[in-house]
């Protein structure tokens, strides 16, 4: 069997690496790390030096990775929605769209082909900013495999926000709309899932309880998790200093919030929730879709 | 044994006649289906709410046409075209195209049709020669039968210099052109344009035309939608005219020519004695004189050839001096208006 590349895919690509916009994307990426790893070496030398410190700066060097990663996991989050929320409804604006559906490509693979094609974009990024995140690794201590963990998040991440922006692109007419939309969206589904065990939390200061459940669907609580993992090998449900404690849960929700378990879960159930929304977008985009007929027909009482 | 044999006889006899029936049968279908439509569209209604865009359209353009659609606007041609290419949902109806009998939408009825719309949406950063690889491998083409269809269809177009120009640096023209040539990539039994002209200038509609009529030569079926009525009627040899989502009237243009207009109104030309001349045009029975104006008069008639000739030799007795004598052409234009009435736009 032959494999194909998606069309979409390869034409993203091409009319991506002839565009300026990209080299200057990626300058100022570059830019951006490396100014938050000056400063971050800045703050922890100016710690060191503090009376609080034990006068070890190399334990302190740990905390370049989570600098840099986090600042990055911030961009790619802006980024990806921009790209795929500006993809649809750009395809709108062009004209091109209607063509689009007039070939065999499903409108699934229309919106996968949108989605991977920005996580490829982010690849570029994410490649570009090696250098700089190996200098972390350099001075702080990690190893390789946790450098290629953290790439398999990035794509993880990059697919979730990419997703959301597609659905949000499947539902608009304007690019416009669709980024502003997808960022509400991010807001929606970040506060909606942190907030029945902030409640839970706040009502019994000892356990979050179930509720922590929801948090599988957090993409914050997964990276967090993935951080306390990789630099202390702990879980952020574990002891009681941490936010949502542990305790007076089920054995299932108690087997889930233990380190790799829940993040291996939780990438199952972010991934999951990506594709709910390729799947959403897709059948938002086919014009044969039987719902938006029957609403259409009921709506305007035929 | 005797009882065995005749039981496989008569197995074998029905397997034959089966078979027999079957290969007579299908190939019934398939040339009656030739012969009836390329383009069959049953009893399409297309609704808005209570606003009915396309009313129980029921069409069928056959094998090898260049077939106009004509209409104002909010007629239902671009409705009926995108329901065609599954582009939008028919609240009712059915669209089958030659002997394709797939729904409307799915990949095998998408391989019939080449569509190009009424505008023409590029990419930046693409070369001619990407754009149709795109659109090749959008229809599951390999990329050596892209490559070889599109030299073949560049040089039809007439853009075969343009190849390794990126698409966006083309004129309006060129990129028409250049649409064309992708909605024939995958060599579709049915080419629809949605106002191919429009917006270009006159140079590159001109070219436009001839590219359209060399591929009506070619046997390729084509469904055209345009308001340029005098195109049309160069172009086509049968149109189909909508208004307010009816089919008003569809068929050979000479034949609803002839049916509507064509035959019926004459011009007679005279330099003196008019009054004579309107005299015994009244006198004549069928004859309605329409209009009378300085050395004009306009009249219908209904009559055959030879009725024809017997007046203008009765004209002639009367002492009339006639200079021009003639049938009136009926032109798509005056035949849009009087099917379309007050309600074009």
């Amino acid at each position: 069997m032959k494999l194909r590349l998606n069309p979409i895919v390869k034409k993203d690509l091409q009319v991506t690496a002839r565009s300026m916009r990209l080299s200057w994307g990626l300058f100022a990426y570059e830019a951006v790390l490396t100014m938050i790893f000056l400063l971050a070496l800045a703050l922890i030398e100016m710690a060191n030096d503090s009376i609080y410190s034990d006068g070890n700066i190399y334990s302190s060097f740990i905390y370049l990775f989570p600098s840099l990663a986090a600042a990055q996991i911030c961009i790619i989050g802006l980024i990806v929605p921009i790209i795929t929320a500006s993809s649809i409804s750009g395809e709108k604006e062009r004209q091109t769209f209607d063509i689009m559906l007039t070939t065999c490509m499903s409108p699934f693979s229309i919106v996968f082909g949108k989605v991977v094609s920005a996580v490829l974009r982010i690849l570029f990024f994410v490649v570009a900013g090696m250098p700089v995140m190996a200098l972390a690794f350099v001075v702080g201590g990690l190893g390789w495999i946790n450098l290629f963990y953290f790439v398999l998040a990035v794509i993880l991440f990059s697919v979730f926000s990419g997703s959301i922006g597609i659905l949000c692109s499947s539902f608009c007419r304007k690019s416009i709309t669709a980024v502003v939309l997808s960022f509400v969206f991010y807001f929606i589904i970040f506060f909606l899932t942190f907030l029945p065990a902030l409640i839970r939390s706040l009502l019994d200061v000892y356990s979050a309880g179930e509720s922590l459940l929801f948090l599988l669907f957090n993409p914050i609580v997964f990276f967090e998790e993935f951080f306390l993992l990789i630099m202390r090998g702990e879980s952020a449900f574990g002891g009681e200093g941490f936010m949502f404690y542990r305790d007076d849960v089920g054995f299932v929700t108690y087997y889930l919030s233990q380190g790799k378990v829940w993040i291996f879960t939780s990438a199952i159930c972010i991934l999951g929730m990506s594709i709910l929304f390729m799947l959403v977008a897709a059948w938002k985009v086919n014009p044969m879709n039987t719902y938006s007929y029957k609403r259409s027909k009921k709506k305007k009482g035929l | 044994m005797s009882t065995k044999a005749g039981r496989w006889e008569f197995v074998f006899a029905w397997m034959i006649s089966m078979y027999v029936y079957r290969y007579t049968h299908h190939s019934q279908v398939g040339k009656g289906a030739r012969l009836i439509s390329m383009l069959h569209i049953n009893k399409l209604t297309k609704n808005y709410g209570n606003f009915t865009a396309v009313n129980q359209l029921t069409l069928h353009i056959p094998e090898g046409d260049l077939f106009g659609f004509v209409g104002p606007n909010g007629a239902g041609k671009t409705t009926t075209i995108r329901i065609v290419c599954g582009l939008l949902r028919a609240t009712s109806g059915t669209v089958r195209i030659g002997n394709t009998a797939a729904p409307v939408g799915s990949n095998k009825m998408k391989r019939q049709i080449g569509y190009v719309p009424d505008f023409f949406g590029v990419y930046d950063n693409l070369k001619v020669r990407e754009y149709m690889d795109l659109y090749g491998s959008m229809y599951r083409m390999n990329s050596r039968d892209i490559a070889k269809l599109t030299d073949d269809l560049l040089e039809l177009v007439n853009l075969v210099d343009k190849k390794e120009v990126y698409v966006d640096t083309l004129s309006r023209g060129m990129k028409q052109r250049l649409c064309v040539a992708r909605a024939l990539l995958h060599n579709p039994k049915l080419l629809i344009l949605d106002e191919p002209n429009s917006g270009l200038d006159p140079r590159a509609r001109v070219e436009m035309k001839e590219l359209l009529k060399n591929l009506h030569s070619m046997g390729k079926t084509i469904v055209i939608s345009s308001h340029i009525l005098s195109e049309l009627s160069e172009m086509c040899n049968s149109i189909g005219i909508m208004n307010r989502g009816h089919l008003i009237t569809a068929g050979r243009i000479e034949d609803i020519m002839q049916q509507l207009t064509g035959g019926k109104r004459i011009h007679i030309r005279v330099i003196s004695d008019k009054e004579t001349a309107v005299r015994t045009l009244r006198e004549q029975a069928g004859v309605v004189v329409e209009s009378v104006l300085e050395n004009e008069i306009i009249i219908s008639n209904n009559g055959t050839d030879e009725q024809i000739s017997e007046l203008i030799g009765r004209l002639i007795q009367n002492q009339v001096i006639l200079t021009d004598f003639y049938r009136e052409e009926g032109s798509l234009e005056s035949l849009f208006m009087q099917l379309t009435g007050g309600n074009a736009q």
